[in-house]
């Protein structure tokens, strides 16, 4: 069975990037442009990763992952993103409550979203 | 005493002429001396005695010596001059004589001398004496209070110069002639507004009938011409000046260089700016990583073997628009930050203006999820103005309606007009202000931000600003209810 990963995003571009890369490696991909149309689809699919942007017009990408969290458990989540570095405190909170499996700052080199999903 | 002296004491008829002629005597505020031809004093009045602390007893039948100090008869020659009356019976007028007796404070006379003649001969010279002493004072008092008045004037390093009510210039202080390099001879007589700059004469000439009309003191900043064909920023105060009747005689132009301070407002504008700049750097930094990130994973994908020419072309078009969409964010935020070192005014049309401002919060805004609701009219709205200064203030005050709602909220910009004014106004869902807060908003370095995170200056540079473009700016806020700024600036 395919693995199925939520790409949430705003921008169009980095969403057809991350659709193009991991659909190349064989992954379902679903796009979402805001954090409510991420928890729709969350409702209607069972996701094993979803990428999300920190920033979001309807919501800050960290409540997502929290809501997220509740909804789906399973998901594992991994935040891509041009608002924050790796070592920014909201970030090394939200790794070490478990919150996101991984930070991963735009630009990337496509490896980086590569080994992140391996983990 | 003397023969023809006596002779007046003779017969009623004489008595009652001698008694007017004591009255006379008495009664002249000056002091009067008769003297004979030995200049041995015949008569002198009270007026005499009383100014010199002298009774009869001491005065009458002594040498003049005797009475003056011989010092003053030297001085004034007065045996020589009485001896010339008496000899050839003209009269001497009008001499200036300072006079110190003994015990006494200085008083200044003047002094005639005339010959009495009878019957032919000259009997008597009558040395008139007029205490002009607190003439002379008050004089020399009026003479000062106008020297250092003058001096006062040509002191002052700022400009001082008079006018009649059509403009011609009457005076012209050192401070005019220094700054302007027009020396007072080369000004008199022309038309003050020839000397303003030719963009600002309009003004002055507006000033100059205000004037006229009776109004009072009016200010305004213009430039002044220079005679190497350059131009300095001046504060002007004009003031009517009335004369004795209380009606507007001319006008008095009080000016002050604002070089200095004209520099200082541009660095002070352009720090305030940087500052603004750091508020955006969040925003600026998240909007331009996204289209890196783009291009970079399109040109990775194109670094792969195995794409259809398709693809390849559809990752290059990628690359291009996102290098546009950096370049242009980066664009944006050059213009702004650039110091505009000699802002022009020329017509703007604030519909293109606004949206430029806005593209440079829209970042922020979306950021901190606040909804922009913009309203701007079909037709452009024209006014005069210094564009970049105008930018600089509306960014002023979209950031500070985004920083009031951390939370999120509704950031709404309309732009109108009524009136021959132009009405932009900013509205936020946010904080609101706090009543205690909202008299002191526009004062500089007022903030109440925490250290580091707010200047206190933005307002009153948009307030500045504002009144340069002679705008008006007003809010209405209510704690937690958000604010309102509205700025009104006069059509084109």
């Amino acid at each position: 069975m395919s693995t199925v990963i939520l790409i949430v995003d705003d921008d169009t571009d980095m969403c057809w990037a991350l659709e193009h890369l991991l659909s190349r490696q064989g992954f379902i991909t679903l796009k979402a442009l805001s954090a409510q149309e991420a928890l729709d689809l969350m409702s209607r699919h069972r996701f094993s990763w979803a990428l999300l942007d920190a920033k979001l017009p309807d919501m800050d990408g960290l409540e997502l992952a929290r809501r997220i969290r509740t909804a789906a458990p399973d998901t594992r989540i991994v935040m891509v993103s041009g608002y924050f570095y790796r070592d920014d405190v909201a970030v090394q909170e939200a790794i070490s409550q478990g919150l996101i499996i991984d930070f991963i700052s735009k630009p990337f080199l496509q490896n980086e979203i590569l080994e992140a999903l391996k983990s | 005493m003397n023969e023809s002296l006596d002779s007046l004491h003779n017969g009623p008829e004489s008595q009652r002429y001698r008694k007017l002629y004591e009255m006379l005597l008495e009664a002249i505020p000056s002091s009067v001396l008769l003297i004979d031809r030995d200049i041995r004093i015949a008569l002198a009045n009270r007026n005499f005695l009383e100014k010199n602390r002298l009774t009869l007893a001491d005065t009458i039948g002594n040498r003049l010596d005797a009475v003056f100090p011989a010092i003053i008869i030297d001085q004034m020659n007065f045996p020589g001059r009485i001896r010339q009356v008496f000899e050839k019976g003209f009269r001497i007028k009008g001499e200036r004589m300072t006079y110190r007796a003994p015990g006494i404070p200085l008083r200044i006379y003047y002094y005639s001398i005339l010959p009495f003649s009878w019957r032919g001969g000259v009997e008597l010279a009558m040395l008139l004496m007029d205490d002009v002493t607190e003439q002379v004072r008050l004089s020399e008092e009026v003479r000062r209070v106008e020297r250092h008045l003058a001096s006062v004037v040509e002191s002052a390093q700022d400009i001082v110069l008079s006018t009649d009510m059509q403009g011609q210039i009457l005076t012209w202080n050192t401070a005019a002639e220094k700054l302007s390099g027009f020396t007072l001879h080369a000004v008199r007589g022309r038309n003050f507004f020839d000397f303003c700059a030719e963009d600002h004469q309009g003004e002055m000439k507006r000033i100059f009938v205000n004037l006229q009309a009776g109004k009072e003191a009016q200010m305004a900043e213009l430039d002044l011409k220079t005679k190497d064909n350059g131009r300095i920023p001046v504060s002007w105060i004009c003031s009517p000046m009335k004369d004795h009747l209380g009606q507007t005689a001319g006008v008095v132009a009080v000016g002050r260089d604002l070089t200095e301070r004209c520099k200082f407002e541009a660095q002070l504008l352009q720090s305030q700016k940087l500052a603004a700049l750091g508020v955006m750097a969040g925003g600026i930094a998240h909007e331009i990583r996204n289209p890196l990130a783009v291009c970079g994973s399109a040109a990775q994908f194109i670094m792969e073997d195995d794409i259809s020419p398709e693809f390849r072309r559809e990752c290059a078009q990628k690359i291009y628009t996102g290098i546009q969409r950096a370049s242009m964010i980066i664009e944006n935020l050059l213009r702004f930050a650039r110091p505009s070192v000699k802002p022009d005014i020329k017509k703007i049309n604030l519909n293109a203006l606004l949206e430029e401002t806005l593209s440079l919060v829209t970042n922020q805004a979306r950021i901190q999820k606040i909804e922009l609701r913009v309203q701007l009219p079909p037709e452009p709205v024209l006014i005069n103005g210094m564009e970049a200064l105008l930018q600089q203030a509306f960014m002023n005050l979209l950031l500070n309606a985004i920083k009031a709602m951390p939370d999120g909220g509704v950031l709404s910009l309309t732009l109108g007009k009524t009136d021959g004014e132009a009405w932009i106004s900013i509205n936020d869902t946010g904080q609101g202000i706090a009543p205690r807060d909202l008299h002191n908003i526009f004062d500089p370095f007022y903030t109440t931000a925490p250290v580091g995170q707010g200047t206190g200056l933005g307002l009153s540079i948009c307030y500045s600003i504002i009144q340069q473009h002679f705008g008006t700016i007003s809010v209405d806020s209510a704690a937690a209810q958000g604010s309102t700024f509205v700025v009104r600036l006069p059509l084109l």
